[in-house]
């Protein structure tokens, strides 16, 4: 069997597949479902294909799990264990609820690109409708050349894009809700409880210690809520908390935090009094104030928390966007956080120093702003391109010459009318030639667009790009120098054919039949 | 201008109002800077007096600009030296006291690297440490003056490093013969600092005193000293020290302890003859008559002065051990410690002078841990000086906390015009200026000055970018006000969080809110939530919080800033004479909203300020609730003042206080704040306040288009 070396998560037996009894296998990759009596499976999906999971509702008589694929496919298992068939279901479900998100992510992402990406071009989706649904070539065909050519700019328009950052309030959206009987009900979604993570790393790292072999995750939440640490008055967390660890490190890093001080000097309070009072001075003493009642403390232990959490959920904000550039500001920071850093401060203390004195508007040349214009030559751009193959040079004395003899011949021009066409002719032959005209009646573009209808114009474009597309597939198999590429240059062949049999001849045969003076031109394109 | 010209041609002293980012300083700068180049006998010398670091770095920024633009238009190299002066945590430049993180560490550094006998012991011991820089500044560094230009904090310490001498001496060095020094206040108003740095300046200088509001408070907070138990159980190991060093110095030295003997005996006649001849600033710790006698007999000898300390300590410890609070004048307590311990006026004037002659010659190498003993001193010679303008509380226990016995001392300045005297005295023009002066003719009153110009400039706008509205209740019709009584009301809580709470719905970026004090923004916060408005708040914004703890509330401003940066939008919550209420700007997005909630007043049931309040009654003929109502607006105008920050600045100015309304609080706000407070806008609801706002706001959104030239300063009356 193939799956020996995977992992089995769970095991059930008479689970039923299209009138087929079974069991069903749930591994660390995969669900698989064998039928009896037999060793090898005869269903098996990736996590990573499944789009969702679907049950049947509680009180149907049959007890169904259905599996819907991202391919729009689904497979439905019946789990026919009469006595534990309910439970049956629902340990698959909840081991699958579990598996499914971490796969979720790796399988999505490409389909999200994918599908962005067509709904952010109509032409494209038309393309591909005409291409892969209908089945010319296969989608992964499309994609193949699609996504290689889309990701450089994709990951452009990827950078420009903003993370989108984490509510402020997210603990203040979990309404806790009483259920009637002297408890507490917190509605949790994923989102929340990824802007906990992303907001607390030290609530995540107690997650992924506890959750899956201490605690289910259900537990883990209760406690968290229970916990003195979601409550932000807390003073004295238990030491059986599991939650007094993460108060304690949230602690170190608000004060790492202060440690650390700030990098803007204009902003840095303590630097800010040059010469501080000696102790002992002053109207005013701020002694230690030991004597604080403790209402007080939990006041301004309120009071960091929000700091904190503030500072948390800026930082989670900004984490994503800099993660790219971590390396510079990484070497930066270390500099900014050592005290010897003159070396590295003024540049910052300049800038905000010039900051603070500088007013835009009082600036000369504030007019808007033009774009320079950048020429490499000037005197092209002046006098325009210059066919090169005049490149004998002509002497100013050549000049004057040719000059002079121009003038001679136009003092000696004499119009001879006699030879002239006469007007009624030349009038004919203009109207002729202009649109509409005698002999530009077959083909001129204005024609066309007034005698076809629109919806078949639409057609036409659609499957000029079409044709486009598969052309630009089939041409970038040349130069044929391997295997691979001659084999896609056959298959690329063979998909005009179809292409041309498929779409093009119906569309053709009936264009012909309604409008025989556009045939030529298609005929034309068709036989490229 | 046409104000300050007048001021310089007088020789006098003036006050000017002017609406923060119109200019301010470089109107000064530019002025006196002309000034100068046009009557370089008039006016040798310009001290800025600035209060922060980063303000300070400003003023010499700007000062740069002005002089490029000298050397653009005029085309010559003008030799102008102009440099900014801070303390050494700030330009040292040694490698290892620089390291140091606190202030008052890096002088102690310091001092044991470059303190004269430690360079002594050098010359016969060279595994002594000395600063390098600072050898090499005192044997190259004087004798060329410091090349002109100007020069900031980074670049005294670029040019230091290129020599290798020490900036911070340079810079103090150079002060004498510069043409624009730029420091902090202290420099000039604490007479301890002022003795050692700013003694020597030119008679004929101009000093700007910038940001200027809070003059009179930085003027008793250098003067005011406050004795706590501890203060003194760390004086006692000083003093033990002392006798110890002596004892040990006697054996091994006597003649140097006979040398001081001698110098003292023949006084301090130098430092008299100096000041005559107006040379030195005077010292107000040090008073004129002091100067003209040797030190008394009694405390001579190194020995009977340690006694003598040691007489004094016990007797302030005994004073210390009382029950019930104590409040008395000078004159009393010099009465009591005569008849208790038989300690003379006399000797006790002396004190300071003489415990410096003392730790000189004793070659104390860490001056910082001397601190207490050092105060004490001071205190001994003030409490013996001044018989006025002093005050003298002893409590037993704070205020909050009866049973926790924790006696202090308080010996405090209530006449802010003994520090400011010397300044007014000795230097041709001092200008006080602020943003918020208002009312203008208290400052004269309480510093005891006549100025020969007295102004308050308002500002001709683009556009109205600044939208004051007093918001006087909620949607419910309650009144919403700080006031003591209804402070802690549900209802007043609740409309200060939905205003807010709308607020912050509709401001784009940065709000800043201000509290009357640290515990009530505690207190509010907490019961916002409790009540979940917080909640709603942050879906909006994200909140901060000023803490007591500046490290801590820094890291907050900056998450603040990167906030309003990003698009997130933020919401400060601060306090009103807090850190970030004097010293933080909040241009442009940071701040498009200010928020006062409740009027400003300071804790009037501290028996400091009521011994204040009763001497400037007495003395100034100005009233309790006068002062008070003054010092309450010129912090709330400092708080909403922040806003505002050049002319394509705007931001809203709320005033969450029915209180506001009142026409003696409304008359004491700057002009320039008070003409744009309409009728209409004078009590308003929560929702009419959030209808004004989002016009204000739309109106304001729309493109910045230079239509009017730049604005420029107008007389209001």
């Amino acid at each position: 069997m193939a799956a020996l070396s995977e992992e089995v998560l769970l095991v059930v037996k008479r689970v039923r597949q299209r009138k087929q009894d079974g069991t069903l296998y749930l591994m660390t990759e995969r669900i698989a479902w064998g039928p009896e009596g037999k060793d090898r499976f005869t269903v098996s999906h990736l996590y990573a294909d499944i789009r969702c999971q679907k049950i049947s509702p509680d009180g149907k008589s049959k007890i169904q799990l259905q599996l819907v694929l991202h391919t729009g496919e689904s497979t439905t298992f019946h789990f026919a264990n009469e006595s534990t068939a309910l439970k049956d279901r629902d340990a698959a479900k909840d081991l699958l609820q579990q598996l499914l998100p971490k796969f979720k992510k790796k399988a999505n992402k490409q389909l999200e690109e994918k599908n962005k990406m067509l709904q952010e071009d109509p032409v494209l989706f038309q393309l591909y409708k005409d291409l892969v649904v209908s089945q010319v070539i296969s989608a992964e065909e499309f994609w193949a050349s699609r996504l290689k050519l889309s990701s450089v700019e994709h990951s452009l328009s990827n950078n420009s894009k903003q993370e989108v950052g984490i509510s402020a309030a997210f603990l203040a959206d979990i309404r806790p809700q009483t259920d009637g009987c002297n408890g507490l009900k917190y509605n949790l979604t994923s989102d929340i409880i990824e802007s906990i993570f992303k907001t607390y790393p030290a609530v995540k790292q107690k997650y992924a210690e506890n959750v899956p072999h201490n605690l289910t995750e259900k537990e883990f939440w209760t406690r968290f809520f229970q916990s003195h640490y979601f409550h932000r008055d807390r003073i004295n967390t238990g030491q059986q908390d599991i939650f007094s660890e993460c108060a304690k490190q949230d602690e170190k890093g608000l004060k790492s935090m202060v440690v650390q001080g700030v990098k803007n000097p204009m902003v840095d309070l303590l630097s800010l009094e040059d010469k501080t009072l000696d102790e002992g001075y002053g109207s005013l003493t701020v002694g230690p104030n030991s004597s604080k009642t403790v209402k007080e403390n939990s006041n301004s232990a309120i009071i960091k928390r929000f700091n904190h959490h503030s500072a948390m959920v800026l930082a989670a904000g900004l984490r994503k966007v800099d993660a790219p550039s971590d390396q510079a500001s990484e070497t930066s920071s270390t500099d900014g956080n050592s005290r010897d850093s003159d070396f590295f401060q003024p540049p910052i203390k300049k800038v905000k120093l010039q900051e603070a004195i500088e007013y835009e508007d009082l600036q000369n040349g504030s007019g808007p702003k033009t774009i320079a214009l950048n020429l490499k030559k000037s005197d092209r751009y002046s006098h325009g391109p210059v066919p090169l193959q005049s490149h004998h040079y002509s002497t100013s004395q050549d000049i004057i010459n040719s000059v002079n003899c121009i003038q001679e011949e136009i003092s000696c021009y004499k119009p001879c009318l006699t030879r002239v066409m006469p007007s009624s002719a030349a009038s004919s032959a203009i109207t002729a030639l202009s649109p509409g005209g005698l002999l530009m009646q077959a083909g001129t573009q204005q024609a066309v667009s007034q005698l076809v209808p629109t919806d078949v114009q639409s057609e036409l474009k659609h499957l000029y790009t079409a044709a486009g597309e598969l052309l630009r597939h089939f041409w970038s198999c040349f130069p044929v120098n391997t295997p691979f590429l001659e084999e896609k240059v056959v298959k690329m062949r063979s998909n005009l054919e179809r292409f041309q049999s498929t779409k093009l001849r119906p569309f053709q045969e009936k264009i012909q039949r309604e409008y025989l003076s556009t045939n030529v031109r298609l005929l034309l394109l068709v036989n490229l | 201008m046409l104000e300050l010209k007048r001021t310089l041609d007088a020789k006098g002293h003036g006050v000017l109002e002017m609406p923060s980012g119109t200019g301010k300083t470089i109107s000064l700068l530019s002025l006196i800077v002309a000034y100068q180049k046009a009557y370089p006998l008039e006016v040798t010398k310009l001290i800025y007096c600035s209060r922060t670091v980063p303000e300070i770095e400003k003023v010499v920024e700007e000062l740069r600009k002005l002089m490029e633009f000298y050397t653009k238009e005029t085309g010559e190299k003008n030799n102008f030296l102009a440099l900014a002066l801070s303390s050494r945590k700030n330009l040292c430049i040694h490698p290892e006291v620089s390291s140091l993180r606190f202030g008052k560490e890096v002088d102690g550094k310091c001092h044991s690297l470059t303190a004269s006998y430690i360079r002594a012991q050098h010359h016969s011991n060279p595994s002594q440490p000395v600063c390098r820089f600072y050898e090499e500044f005192d044997a190259v560094g004087r004798q060329v003056p410091i090349p002109s230009g100007i020069y900031n904090l980074d670049d005294l310490k670029d040019f230091g490093r290129k020599k290798g001498w020490c900036p911070y001496y340079l810079a103090r060095y150079s002060i004498l013969h510069a043409n624009i020094v730029v420091y902090s206040y202290h420099y000039l108003l604490d007479p301890k600092i002022a003795d050692l740095v700013s003694k020597e300046l030119a008679k004929k200088s101009v000093v700007v005193f910038d940001e200027a509001h809070n003059i009179d408070n930085v003027c008793i907070d250098s003067m005011s000293v406050n004795i706590t138990r501890r203060t003194l159980d760390r004086c006692q190991t000083n003093v033990d020290t002392l006798q110890n060093t002596i004892q040990r110095i006697k054996e091994t030295d006597a003649a140097k302890l006979r040398e001081e003997y001698r110098r003292l005996v023949e006084g301090l006649k130098e430092a008299n003859v100096a000041r005559e001849t107006d040379i030195y600033l005077s010292n107000p710790v040090l008073p004129d008559e002091v100067l003209q006698e040797a030190i008394p007999g009694s405390i001579r000898t190194a020995e009977h002065f340690v006694g003598f300390l040691k007489r004094f300590l016990e007797y302030l410890k005994a004073r210390l051990r009382i029950h019930h609070v104590v409040q008395e004048s000078s004159p009393q307590f010099l009465k009591d410690i005569y008849e208790k311990v038989c300690i003379d006026r006399k000797p006790l004037r002396f004190c300071a002078e003489r415990l410096r002659s003392l730790l000189r010659t004793l070659e104390i190498a860490d001056i910082a841990d001397f601190s207490p003993i050092t105060l004490i001193s001071h205190f001994a010679t003030l409490v013996s000086t001044y018989s006025k303008g002093f005050t003298i509380i002893i409590e037993p226990f704070e205020d909050k906390t009866p049973t926790i016995a924790n006696p202090v001392l308080h010996f405090s300045c209530m006449d802010p015009s003994i520090a400011i005297k010397p300044v007014f005295e000795r230097f041709q023009s001092v200008v006080i200026t602020s943003g918020t002066l208002s009312p203008l003719d208290i400052y004269p009153r309480i510093l005891d000055f006549r100025p020969v110009t007295m102004a308050s400039f308002t500002m001709t706008l683009a556009r109205t970018c600044l939208c004051p509205l007093i918001v006087g209740r909620g949607n419910d019709q309650v009144a919403m006000s700080s006031k003591f009584e209804t402070r802690e009301d549900f209802a007043v809580i609740r409309n200060y969080g939905n205003l807010l709470l709308e607020m912050s719905a509709i401001v784009p970026d940065g709000i800043v809110a201000f509290f009357t004090s640290y515990v009530y923004m505690e207190n509010i916060v907490a019961s916002w939530y409790e009540q979940g408005i917080l909640e709603n708040i942050q879906r909006n914004k994200l909140i901060f919080i000023e803490t007591p703890d500046a490290a801590e509330t820094s890291m907050a401003l900056e998450k603040y800033q990167e906030a309003c940066e990003n698009g997130r939008g933020a919401i400060l919550l601060s306090v009103a004479r807090g850190k970030v209420s004097e010293g933080i700007d909040f241009v442009h997005h940071f701040g498009r909203a200010v928020i006062m909630f409740g009027v400003p007043y300071v804790y009037t049931q501290s028996r400091i300020l009521k011994a204040r309040l009763e001497y400037l009654r007495d003395q100034f003929q100005i009233r309790e609730n006068d002062f008070l109502t003054f010092d309450a607006m010129r912090h709330a105008a400092q708080c909403v003042g922040r806003a505002i920050r050049g002319k394509t600045d705007y931001g809203l100015m709320i005033f969450a206080d029915k209180r506001y309304a009142r026409a003696d609080k409304r008359g004491k706000l700057p002009r320039w704040i008070q003409e744009h407070i309409s009728d209409g806008s004078l009590n308003l609801t929560i929702d009419e306040t959030v209808q004004l706002s989002k016009h204000f706001l739309r109106q304001m959104a729309q493109p910045f288009r230079r239509v009017r030239p730049a604005p420029f300063f107008t007389r209001f009356s």
